[in-house]
Parts: C-alpha cells; sequence; structure tokens
C-alpha cells in the first residue's frame, strides 16, 4: 500500500495530457458510477415504468453479483412457523418394507439454536433456505415444478435430510423418504382482538426414491 | 445472498417474508433511551475545522461539505474537483469499514470452522454437481468448482480466514482486499441457499472495498514508510498465480475477458488491471516518486477511492430506505403489531422467553415497530444533518445490537453497524481511536 498524504498535491499544475486523462477518467468514473447506482436502485425499486424499459442493462449489471433484497421483514414479517420431518421406508430382510417413525428436521435446528447466542447457518439456514427454494419453485397442490431449478431443490432437501438420517435405519438400507411440512401461523397478539388463525396447514410431499448416488459427498 | 436467481426473487410474498425474516435488520430494534447517546463523544456538534478529514463522516456523503462562504460557481467546481482527485475522502470511515467487515467475516468463518464442510465444501448437501448446474445457469463467481476436493476447499477457506486477517490488520491491503472478494465470492457462490441479509451485506462490501484506499490510516500499510521489496514478491507471486489460472485449463468461464451479457465485461480485466496498475505504481514511484505519471495515478486512485465510497454510502441508504419504505405498506406495520411476529419465529428466537417478554406488551410493540419504519424511512433524509443523523445512528447500532442477541442473527447485525461506519463522524472515530490508544498505553512496560 503506497504512502499517501491524503491532501490535495498543492499547487500541482497538471500538464495537458494529465489533464485530458484526469478528466476523461474523471467523467468515465462519475458517470459509470452514476449509471451502476442507478441500476442498483432500480434493483430495490418496485417494479416501474423506466426498470422494465431497462431490464436487461439492469439485470446484466446487478446479477448474479450485486442481486440484494433489502424486504427486510417487508412489506410484513413472517407469520408462520414452517416445520419439516421427514420420514424413511427400510428394506427388511424378508423382502417387505418398514416405515419408520417421522424425524423432526427442524426440531433439530431449533434444539441448535435455543440458547446459542451465535447460531450456525447450518442450523439457521440450510434446511430452512431449502425449503423456501423448494416451495419456490413447486405448486403446492400437486407438488408439480413451476420452475426447471425444482428438481435442484429436490435433490438439496432429499440430501440435507439423508445426511442427518444416514444410510441404514437399525441395520435396515433406505429405500424411500418422504417429508412432512407444517405450517403453524403465528397467532395474533392478545390485545389485537383477532380471530385465532386457522390449525396447522399439514402438506405432505410424494415419496421419492432413495439411491447410493443421493449420498455421494455427505460424509 | 439472500436471493438466488431472478426466479427466487420473484416468488410469493411468504417466500419474501421468509427470507425477510433472516434478514431482519433494525425492525427489532431497541426503543430510544435517553442515555442512547451516551456512546456518542461530543464530537457531535463540532464543526468541520476541526476535523481533518471532512469526508463521508460528517457531511452528507463522501463529498465535501458547503464551503463557508459563497464561492462563485467556477471556483466551487474547481473545489470540487481539487477535492474529487485530490484525497481520499473519508479515509477514516473506510479504514473502519474495512475492519469493521473483515472481522464480521473473520468471526463467521471462526464460527463455522466445524461446520465449513457441510456449508461449503465437500460434505454440502448442495454437491458440486448440484452448483455447477446453478453456477453454469447464473454465472457467478466461484473458485471452488475449479479443483472439487477437499484439500482446494480447504484450501480457499483457510486462505479466507488469512485474507480476513490481512483485510482487519491492513497488511498489503491492495492485495488482500482482492484475496477478501476472490474467497468470499467463492465461498458464498458455492452455496447461495445458505446466506441471509449479512453475508449479503458482506458480499457487496468485498467488491466495493477493492476500489476504496481504505489502508491510509489505521493499518500495517500505513505504518510502513516504504512500500519495500515485500511488495513486489507478493506482486509477482500473485500475478503468476493469475497467470496459472488464466491460463491453466481449469478456471472454466470464470477468468474470461468478456461476458455475454451486458455489462460484457468478464472477471480477467479486473484482476490483470489491478495487478497491471499495482505494477506501475511501484514502478513509478521508484523511477520517478515525484513525477507527474505517479501524482495522475494517484490522483485515479483517489477519484476511484471516492466513487466506492459513494457507492458504499448509497448502498446502505438504499438498506434502509427499501427496509423502509416496503414496510410502509404493510398491514402489520400500519397496525402496530409487525414486532410481534418475529419476536414468535421458532427460527430466529434463540431465547423464547426473552422474545416473549418483549412482545408482550401492546404499547412497547407499536411503539418499536412504529419508531422501526420511521427510523428506516427518515434515514436517507437525516443525512442532510449531522447532527440527526449522528443520533440516528447510534439509534440503529441500538437496533442491531437488540436484533442480535433477540433474533440470533449476530453476523447480519455487525455486518449492518460495519456498513452505518461509513456515515460516522471523523471526529468520533478520532476520539474512539484515542480511548483505544489510552488503554493500551499503561499495559506497556516503563522502559
Amino acid at each position: 500500500m503506497p504512502e499517501t498524504t491524503g491532501r490535495p498535491a498543492a499547487g500541482r499544475v497538471w500538464s495537458t495530457p494529465a489533464q485530458l486523462v484526469l478528466g476523461l477518467a474523471g467523467a468515465v468514473l462519475v458517470v459509470g458510477t452514476g449509471l451502476f447506482l442507478a441500476a442498483v436502485f432500480l434493483h430495490v425499486a418496485p417494479a416501474n415504468s423506466v426498470s422494465r424499459q431497462y431490464r436487461d442493462e439492469v439485470d446484466g449489471l446487478v446479477y448474479p453479483e450485486f442481486e440484494q433484497n433489502w424486504k427486510l421483514f417487508a412489506p410484513n414479517p413472517l407469520q408462520q412457523n414452517v416445520s419439516l420431518d421427514a420420514r424413511v421406508r427400510t428394506a427388511v430382510d424378508d423382502g417387505t418394507t418398514r416405515t419408520r417413525d417421522w424425524t423432526g428436521l427442524t426440531a433439530q435446528d431449533l434444539a441448535a439454536i435455543r440458547g446459542n447466542p451465535a447460531p450456525s447457518h447450518v442450523d439457521q439456514n440450510l434446511l430452512r433456505r431449502a425449503w423456501d427454494f423448494y416451495d419456490g419453485s413447486h405448486n403446492p397442490q400437486d407438488e408439480a415444478l413451476t420452475n426447471p431449478r425444482g428438481k435442484l431443490a429436490e435433490q438439496y432437501l432429499k440430501r440435507i435430510a439423508l445426511q442427518r438420517i444416514g444410510r441404514e435405519v437399525d441395520g435396515e438400507r433406505i429405500l424411500e423418504i418422504e417429508f412432512r411440512v407444517t405450517a403453524a401461523t403465528v397467532p395474533p397478539p392478545s390485545w389485537s382482538g383477532e380471530a385465532a388463525p386457522p390449525a396447522p396447514r399439514v402438506r405432505e410431499l410424494p415419496w421419492w426414491p432413495v439411491g447410493d448416488e443421493d449420498y455421494r459427498g455427505l460424509g | 445472498m439472500s436471493e438466488v436467481s431472478p426466479e427466487t426473487s420473484v416468488q410469493a410474498s411468504v417466500e419474501v417474508s421468509a427470507e425477510a425474516s433472516a434478514e431482519v435488520s433494525p425492525e427489532v430494534s431497541q426503543p430510544v433511551g435517553p442515555g442512547r447517546l451516551e456512546g456518542i463523544p461530543r464530537q457531535v456538534g463540532q464543526s468541520a475545522d476541526l476535523d481533518p478529514d471532512p469526508g463521508v463522516g460528517v457531511g452528507v456523503g463522501p463529498w465535501p461539505g458547503p464551503a463557508p462562504r459563497r464561492p462563485g460557481s467556477a471556483e466551487s467546481v474547481a473545489r470540487a474537483m481539487a477535492a474529487f482527485t485530490g484525497r481520499a475522502l473519508g479515509r477514516h470511515q473506510a479504514a473502519v469499514v474495512r475492519i469493521g467487515f473483515g472481522l464480521v467475516w473473520l468471526a463467521y468463518l471462526l464460527r463455522e470452522w466445524p461446520n465449513r464442510r457441510v456449508l461449503y465444501g465437500d460434505r454440502s448437501p448442495w454437491s458440486m454437481d448440484l452448483a455447477e448446474r446453478l453456477l453454469s445457469d447464473n454465472g457467478a463467481f466461484t473458485v471452488l468448482p475449479w479443483f472439487g476436493g477437499r484439500p482446494w476447499f480447504e484450501l480457499v477457506y483457510h486462505l479466507a480466514v488469512l485474507a480476513a486477517v490481512a483485510v482487519v490488520l491492513g497488511w498489503r491491503t491492495r492485495a488482500s482486499t482482492v484475496l477478501f472478494l476472490v474467497t468470499v465470492l467463492s465461498l458464498q457462490n458455492r452455496n447461495v441457499f445458505l446466506g441471509d441479509g449479512g453475508d449479503n451485506v458482506v458480499h457487496l462490501m468485498a467488491v466495493y472495498l477493492v476500489f476504496t484506499r481504505c489502508a491510509e490510516v489505521w493499518s500495517l500499510d500505513a505504518r510502513r514508510a516504504r512500500s519495500g521489496r515485500g511488495g513486489v514478491v507478493l506482486w509477482a507471486v500473485l500475478g503468476a498465480v493469475l497467470a496459472a489460472c488464466q491460463f491453466g485449463g481449469f478456471a472454466g468461464d470464470s477468468l474470461t475477458w468478456t461476458a455475454r451479457a451486458f455489462p460484457y465485461v468478464g472477471w480477467a480485466p479486473l484482476f490483470w488491471g489491478l495487478w497491471v496498475v499495482a505494477g506501475l505504481w511501484w514502478t513509478l514511484g521508484r523511477l520517478r516518486p515525484d513525477g507527474e505519471p505517479r501524482a495522475v495515478l494517484d490522483a485515479l486512485a483517489n477519484m476511484v477511492h471516492n466513487c466506492a465510497m459513494l457507492v458504499i454510502a448509497v448502498e446502505v441508504v438504499l438498506i434502509y430506505a427499501t427496509a423502509g419504505w416496503y414496510k410502509v405498506q404493510g398491514s402489520r406495520w400500519q397496525d402496530g403489531t409487525a414486532l410481534y411476529y418475529p419476536l414468535h419465529l421458532d427460527y430466529f428466537t434463540p431465547w423464547p422467553g426473552l422474545s416473549a417478554l418483549v412482545g408482550s406488551a401492546l404499547l412497547p410493540v407499536f411503539l418499536i415497530s412504529y419508531g422501526t419504519v420511521i427510523v428506516q424511512v427518515a434515514f436517507p433524509f437525516t443525512l442532510l444533518n449531522r447532527r440527526v443523523k449522528n443520533v440516528l445512528l447510534a439509534v440503529m447500532t441500538a437496533e442491531h445490537l437488540g436484533i442480535a442477541l433477540l433474533l440470533g442473527l449476530p453476523v447480519f447485525s455487525l455486518a449492518m453497524i460495519a456498513a452505518d461506519a461509513v456515515f460516522l463522524p471523523t471526529g468520533a472515530l478520532l476520539w474512539l481511536a484515542a480511548r483505544l490508544r489510552r488503554i493500551r498505553r499503561p499495559r506497556v512496560p516503563v522502559a
């Protein structure tokens, strides 16, 4: 790091080429900075006529490295506790299968977060955001893909659960896995006078087959 | 990175709010207590003439404040140009932002050290195969797929730790901020489904810091009178490494010169450009330290720094303004119960009893909910008044500390505090530095 004075080069008289370089660079920088900030502004602002007009330019500048979302708890905070459980079907020696009990994946996360002043991303974000990813790419009615990336979300979710559950249960190999998602609306505060929320909604995903390749790298 | 792609960004509102809950922010803040300003020293009302660096923190932005008397327009243009080219504005703020983000990321990396392989490494459920399919889509920069295995990952992770330490200390900052950028982006883009608002801020600042002269004060670089031979060796080594990555055939599409989409620029021009400029800088400093070319480079560096500081400042403003203005539209913020809900989200209540207590009464919940929106919406405008701005900074810092504790989001909160530092008054920073020095001095044994 070079030492600098931090003061204007007092009284320096620039030569013409220097003036040209500085003037040109200054103009480019000011315009470039302005355009960049405008793009970021249009990216975070509500969709509007200008951002629609320049959508390609704005997206080109912002994605992938300057993407940002600052709708922090806005327009409304999340009012739902989503919890995921998984259960597996294992192969019994006599050729039949056995369906195992539900494992509380979210419950494991919460147990790790409780009383922890610095929760890990492993507990606070990994499963939670994987579900957001899945939920955002699937139709809640029939679990059909709404986005080609949904396939990745399925793989991801499956591998998160399998990493926690393991390859076998009581010595029996896992053949299939199923997820159950319970969304419970936070009851309104006592003083609000609002009606109690409806009972938690339970959503069951289809059984997914489990193979050795699903465990690659899970350790 | 909070969102991953255009697709995820435009998902249903539940998705957005789920994200939002991760990113929280000032909302859950503490109310403005009477003694709240104790931490802020007297500098608040002091005039800029005591201030050796009337930059970002003191005035409105990284631009010099208004001149004391009204000069002619030609004169003020000349002054503005002189300030723009002549010095790095907000040097102390830049240093604090550098130290702050270095510390945040360092703390994060050390905290997650036991989990690193599951988060970003060879044991991630987001397997390299899945990651590469997404990366081929969105083109985000990461070096981790170059060599998939564990040794390479461990090398990158521990380089990230070293880069964060170097950034905190301000050691060879021109190089270490670039390494910081490379490692932050590499890890975060390896799995974009892990981050929250805190990661997002670190990600952005890692890019912006590269363009600032953030080691002019409070750094090892500032202590070292001359750059010496070590710098040249480092420069040569980094050049060789960059060349190996560029021409080694393993970097895939990450080090291209051009890009398919607007603005058509790849990463190679940035890295090589920085490398060439560093070499030019050293050479001119050797050959003609007082010559004009070197002075031109210095002025160019100042201009780039000043633009980057403006970007950082505007980024912080955008964060608060976005958070605030979108809340205005929310029914829960309007009815004054918004604060209650995050305090009852399982993932963000490490201390459920405490959260329930804070969210238990009508009036505090209402006041904090409304206060949060008011503060966030007002923040950009308070920059017009130094005193009000400083009060708000103190309030928001307190808010962030409250969030860190209550919602279990220390990384996010500390990152936001580090970002806010761009607006801290220079007087306060110097005062704090003097205090720290005084604390340290008595421990030094008297010779």
